[in-house]
């Protein structure tokens, strides 16, 4: 974390040279006086410029990218994290090479990630309550459609055959996808049951 | 080398007292076992309700390494 002292004839002039010279915007810092500027008296004895120390405030995103990029480098790979943050969610999406690597098999290694990820960051950013989202390659997103086609055949199937429709096993996020994409069928309900991490849908026709 | 260090970094994001954390790296032909340590009050933040975190740890540990096998 960068930080710096510097004095100006005013605050604001201090400011200016400390952003200068960390090469940061206003929005990134913290700024603290320490001495105020004295004309001292009648501007002629005891002048005194302003002091202050300018510190690199930590932005929760910029530092989760630090954090996620450690990782992938420490993983052996390189890949680009692009972020994206709305008032619920803080998405961050990486690209690169050899991307499976951090997907997994059903995306079993980009859940691990995205758990860990999440846990440094609240544990981080307590007062943060935006939910941190992990995506490699737009992967999620594939699958999210994925499941939403899933849910709708399923649903369609349960009607049809009148009977219950048991789906494989899924996290949380998966689930809440299923159940959100028919929680506007009049024709279905659906439930989870079992336990983690064998918990699953089950699409049954009212 | 690299698997120490990525169990380091990731435990020292997760833990009050990030300097207390310390990883071993014991080595014989088939495996190499990790060992992470951690001040105590630490312990829950590593391994988690029911290991979950330990079990991402491993997780994530497993996808960088195909052959190695890890334990906390």
């Amino acid at each position: 974390m960068k930080e710096i002292e510097t004095t100006g004839k005013t605050i604001e002039e201090a400011t200016e040279k400390a952003l200068k010279l960390l090469q940061l915007p206003q929005e990134e810092v913290v700024v603290e006086v320490i001495t105020e500027a004295s004309s001292g008296l009648f501007g002629l004895i005891g002048t005194k410029p302003a002091r202050i120390r300018v510190t690199e405030a930590i932005i929760p995103e910029k530092y989760m990218v630090g954090f996620l990029d450690g990782i992938i480098t420490k993983m052996g790979l390189s890949g680009d994290i692009a972020v994206e943050k709305t008032e619920q969610t803080l998405k961050m999406n990486v690209n690169g090479a050899k991307m499976g690597m951090l997907i997994g098999k059903r995306g079993q290694t980009l859940n691990a990630l995205q758990y860990l990820v999440s846990i440094a960051f609240h544990k981080r950013f307590p007062g943060q309550n935006a939910r941190l989202i992990l995506d490699v390659e737009g992967y999620r997103e594939k699958r999210e459609e994925t499941l939403r086609t899933l849910a709708l055949n399923i649903a369609q199937k349960a009607v049809r055959t009148k009977r219950e429709v048991m789906l494989e096993p899924m996290n949380p996020q998966e689930r809440r996808i299923i159940h959100t994409t028919l929680q506007d069928n009049p024709d279905i309900n659906t439930y989870s049951q079992g336990d983690d991490p064998y918990r699953k849908v089950v699409i049954a026709p009212k | 080398m690299k698997m120490k260090d990525l169990v380091e970094f990731i435990a020292r994001a997760l833990v009050d007292h990030p300097d207390d954390v310390r990883v071993e790296q014991l080595e014989d032909e088939r495996a190499i076992t990790l060992e992470l340590h951690v001040a105590s009050d630490d312990m829950g933040k590593v391994i988690g309700k029911q290991g979950r975190i330990a079990k991402a740890i491993r997780t994530v540990v497993n996808a960088a390494s195909a052959t190695e096998k890890k334990r906390v």
